[in-house]
């Protein structure tokens, strides 16, 4: 490779570093377009053979200086942050250099630099698309590296040598590393510093079908979303109890201009004990299962319906609403954590549950009494109209084929067709008129188990909406929609549902063990291992006892026998087989003298004498003799004369 | 910036860089809780490890050889050859530098495979006449990305004859011009084509001898004795005798200017004939000159005074008492 492919190949490197920035949005995509066109101009003046100097030398290093302050502009007014401005500096710096290399060797530099964007670039993407991109990255700079070691041997000796390939060598050491990374990572401390927040947020621009309020006035455009939300791991004796399952997120339980909002605010700890914080009370069968939640909406948890604890959450809050729970997370978008759910569930306290403020219509009170068929029992009341609205009505996926705005009186009494929102407020609005408290909840339904590894894949567009109703201890789950048609019940060919399962596989494990690995994990490994290294110990004791009487019995004594005999075969061969040097170097470190890599048998002798000359004087003709060994033309076989003279000495000593 | 440390481990300037921005990502990575920053810092840690592992373990499996050099002057490159094998199974080598007190000059090689083995022409440089002891060489490498400068000592074994340092040949033309050999007659009998004398024959004579007609006119034989070609040899004697007013460098200066003078007799063409206290040397101009050279390179200073033969026409070289220089 000619010194123009290097140089072409060190200006591709960086502008590739710099790629993921577009997908982070790290730092807005101007200030990138504009290094990509810098540095795609300098390519192309290296590819036609000309000077790498797009802009003059000395109107360069000016700029140079001019940018000390543009930085500090830069954070402070335009795009107010240090990281952004740093990565500007950085992307400026890169190109300077390219520029500047026309006139002084910048390799070491630029390789540096174009490591700092690299490392700006995945630090901030989150997906594990990144990977391929991190060997391409590793490939090419150990190629630049090994040449800019061979660079700098040469000139400093002023040889001329021919450089070897690297592309090998290059690929041999993107593996070595990334056997040795994948090894270190998960033991490197996850010790945080609790006074800096981190540069990791909750997901930007995220879209979800779960708002702030649910509101008729408008049409709701939702964009099917995969985005993955949650998983959720169950017994096998679980599954029956607790799926399809329910993620909450919000509760709409006030109306107004005919829109459904959240209830009263609240913030209140949750009480922690032995790790677990207890909302509920359980009844009924009950099984714990494990989540691995994505943060959509600040903190908040989405627990699945029948959760009463929450396990391996620092601290939960009951906030921003009254039966939603947030976690206390500063940093990363995700979460892992176990909940304990039972088949019912009651509050911890007794509460006053008011019955929603729906402005009833005496046809949507004459239709919810039909409905109801003089049944006084709240929960067979629920149950009734759950039934006649999810097999008398019709349901629309897309709230846009509606095509116009409607009321939940319009949907109840003369359109007979929604989405889930309608079926939900129209329940409501049902219960209400029959006195009954009744509440619409938001979150996530459904979940599509991956045969792969187990778990519930729920995604953003399994966004759906739903019942509850208080039967006077508790709230309890109804949903209106029919149930073929929820959103979390779409079907799909059984090749694209494995695609997506092996998809979602990879992604799991890239988001479990490697994005939100942490000091938790860490801790639990070594429990693991010291668990396994226990329970081996156990059993091997265990099993000691069993098999002592076999072990000593003649047929095993004798196999034991046969097998020592035979390790101390090896031993002596491999006692004969061991180098004249490493005797001699055995007992001169006997002696206080310890050869090391770059020492000479003669020069440990001159030590020996000038430390101890009595022994030094035994020892020579042993040195002579494996220098004769070793060094002679013509050698003589003295490793064995050496031991036995060893040996004297020992024992004469 | 040389190659040359104490030590086994160097940093590079690229090292400390990559140590230093490894030590921000891994603060970084600490503050932040962010795995993205710590998959990079166990990359920049992992690339550490291998780049310190791969240089010290291809160094480890280097054996080095060299060919004895057949003709070594004190002050003058001498022409040998180095073999290094690669015994290791995984590592290459590359940029290697061997470097040692007695080349003349550092070498590079740029590559040695695994399982492989290169031969390089290598200059040695020897400073003192005498037997010279090759013991260890000095390989360095900053293979694989530049981060460190890795040395290792390697112990090798050769002994090298190093001939005396010759003077410069034009200060040698004038100061040896009056002694050249085919100005003087040598008178004596020895192996040449004059007739010298005439003997009686005694045992062990070659009948090549026999001059015939005086053996038939005398009735007995009568060997023919010819004169030695002293046209043609110079006899040089060396006093090895130092005594201890004189300094090493001055008998070393006198060992040097017998050494030059019998190179440039054996340039003229002129045979040589070396005395010293226990041996007597010959080199023909044609012949290989490289015993008496040995013998010069070996020469030991003697702290008591040696006799030795001298005849009027020899050349003797010796370190006076008086501190002045020998000369013929």
């Amino acid at each position: 490779m000619n010194a123009r492919a290097r140089e072409i190949e060190l200006l591709a490197m960086t502008m590739m570093a710099a790629l993921p920035l577009y997908v982070t949005q790290t730092i807005s995509a101007v200030p990138l377009l504009a290094f990509h066109i810098a540095m795609a101009a300098i390519m192309l003046r290296v590819i036609t053979g000309r000077s790498p100097q797009v802009i003059p030398s000395g109107v360069m290093r000016g700029l140079g200086i001019i940018y000390v302050f543009f930085y500090v502009i830069d954070a402070a007014v335009i795009s107010r942050s240090a990281i952004s401005a740093s990565t500007h500096l950085v992307l400026f710096i890169a190109v300077y250099q390219a520029m500047e290399s026309a006139n002084r060797r910048l390799d070491g530099q630029r390789l540096l630099t174009a490591s700092l964007i690299f490392v700006a670039s995945v630090a901030t993407a989150t997906h594990i698309t990144v990977l391929p991109f991190v060997v391409t990255f590793g490939f090419l700079l150990f190629r630049q590296l090994i040449h800019l070691s061979h660079q700098d041997s040469v000139e400093l000796l002023t040889a001329r040598a021919i450089e070897p390939p690297s592309n090998r060598a290059a690929g041999f050491y993107v593996c070595g590393t990334t056997v040795i990374g994948i090894l270190l990572f998960p033991i490197l401390p996850r010790v945080r510093n609790p006074l800096v927040p981190g540069m990791i947020g909750s997901l930007t621009s995220a879209s979800t079908g779960l708002s702030d309020s649910i509101n008729f006035n408008e049409q709701r455009n939702i964009v099917p979303d995969a985005t993955v939300v949650s998983r959720v791991w169950m017994g096998q004796e679980a599954i029956a109890f607790f799926t399809p399952l329910r993620l909450k997120g919000t509760i709409y339980e006030v109306f107004r201009d005919n829109k459904w909002l959240q209830g009263p605010r609240g913030l209140t700890p949750v009480q922690t004990r032995n790790g677990a914080a207890q909302i509920a009370r359980p009844s009924g069968f009950n099984r714990r299962a494990s989540v691995q939640q994505r943060f959509i909406i600040g903190t908040r948890l989405f627990l699945p319906v029948g959760t009463f604890e929450v396990i391996g959450v620092p601290q939960v809050y009951e906030y921003p609403r009254r039966d939603i729970y947030t976690a206390w997370q500063t940093r990363g978008d995700l979460i892992n954590y176990d909940v304990a759910m039972a088949w019912t569930t009651n509050p911890l306290r007794i509460q006053r549950v008011p019955i929603t403020n729906y402005p009833v219509t005496p046809a949507v009170l004459a239709m919810a009494k039909q409905l109801a068929g003089g049944q006084t029992d709240p929960m067979k009341q629920a149950a009734r109209i759950e039934s006649y609205l999810s097999t008398k009505f019709q349901y629309i996926p897309n709230p846009a084929q509606i095509g116009r705005r409607m009321t939940v009186d319009d949907f109840l009494l003369r359109e007979h067709r929604g989405h889930c929102e309608y079926f939900a407020a129209g329940m409501v609005a049902l219960m209400t008129a029959l006195d009954v408290p009744a509440r619409i909840v938001g979150g996530f339904y459904g979940g599509k188990l991956n045969p792969l590894t187990g778990y519930f894949v729920v995604r953003r567009e399994d966004a759906h909406a739903w019942v509850e109703v208080y039967d006077g201890n508790g709230w309890r789950t109804f949903d209106p929609t029919p149930a073929d048609l929820r959103p979390g019940n779409a079907q799909s060919g059984l090749l694209r549902a494995y695609a997506s399962a092996l998809n979602d596989s990879v992604n799991y494990f890239w988001d479990r063990y490697i994005l939100t690995f942490g000091l938790g994990d860490q801790i639990a490994l070594a429990a693991e291992l010291f668990g396994r290294a226990r329970n081996m110990l156990v059993g091997a004791r265990h099993s000691a006892r069993r098999t002592a009487a076999q072990v000593f019995s003649l047929r095993y004594l004798l196999i034991v026998a046969g097998f020592v005999a035979f390790g101390m075969i090896l031993y002596l061969i491999a006692q004969r087989r061991r180098p004249a040097f490493e005797l001699l170097r055995n007992h001169l470190r006997t002696c206080g003298i310890e050869v090391g890599p770059s020492m000479t048998m003669e020069e440990a002798l001159i030590e020996l004498h000038r430390t101890q000359p009595e022994i030094a004087a035994a020892f020579a003709p042993l040195i002579a003799l494996y220098e004769e060994e070793q060094f002679s033309p013509h050698p003589v076989a003295a490793r064995e004369l050496i031991r036995q003279r060893l040996h004297e000495l020992t024992v004469n000593r | 910036m040389s190659f040359e440390f104490d030590g086994v481990v160097r940093l590079t300037k690229v090292g400390i860089a990559f140590l230093i921005f490894t030590i921000f990502i891994g603060f970084a990575a600490i503050n932040t809780g962010n795995n993205a920053l710590y998959i990079a810092l166990s990359f920049m840690l992992a690339c550490l490890l291998l780049s310190g592992i791969a240089s010290k373990g291809g160094l480890k499996h280097l054996h080095v050889n060299f060919d004895n050099i057949q003709e070594a002057w004190a002050g003058r490159a001498a022409e040998g050859r180095l073999h290094i094998a690669n015994r290791s199974r995984i590592w290459n080598v590359r940029d290697v530098v061997v470097i040692s007190s007695q080349l003349s000059s550092p070498i590079f090689i740029p590559v040695i495979n695994r399982r492989d083995e290169v031969e390089i022409d290598a200059q040695f440089l020897f400073e003192r006449r005498g037997l010279v002891q090759v013991n260890t060489l000095d390989l360095y490498t900053r293979y694989p990305f530049g981060f460190f400068f890795k040395k290792r000592r390697v112990r090798i074994r050769g002994e090298v004859i190093v001939f005396p340092r010759l003077l410069d040949m034009s200060i040698a033309d004038d100061r040896f011009r009056p002694v050249e050999g085919e100005l003087h007659p040598a008178n004596r009998p020895g192996i040449g084509t004059d007739i010298h004398s005439f003997r009686d024959y005694v045992r062990g004579d070659s009948m090549r001898q026999v001059y015939w007609r005086k053996s038939a006119s005398m009735g007995r034989w009568i060997m023919k004795q010819t004169e030695i070609e002293a046209a043609r040899v110079v006899h040089v004697v060396v006093d090895p005798y130092k005594s201890r007013s004189a300094s090493d460098d001055d008998f070393e200066q006198m060992i040097s200017e017998a050494a030059t003078f019998i190179y440039d007799a054996l340039h003229r063409n002129l045979d040589v004939m070396l005395s010293l206290p226990r041996a007597t040397l010959r080199a023909r101009a044609s012949e290989s000159s490289t015993p008496i050279f040995r013998a010069l390179a070996l020469l030991d200073p003697s702290h008591e005074p040696i006799a030795q033969t001298i005849d009027r026409h020899s050349v003797v070289f010796a370190v006076r008492k008086d501190d002045e220089r020998a000369s013929a």
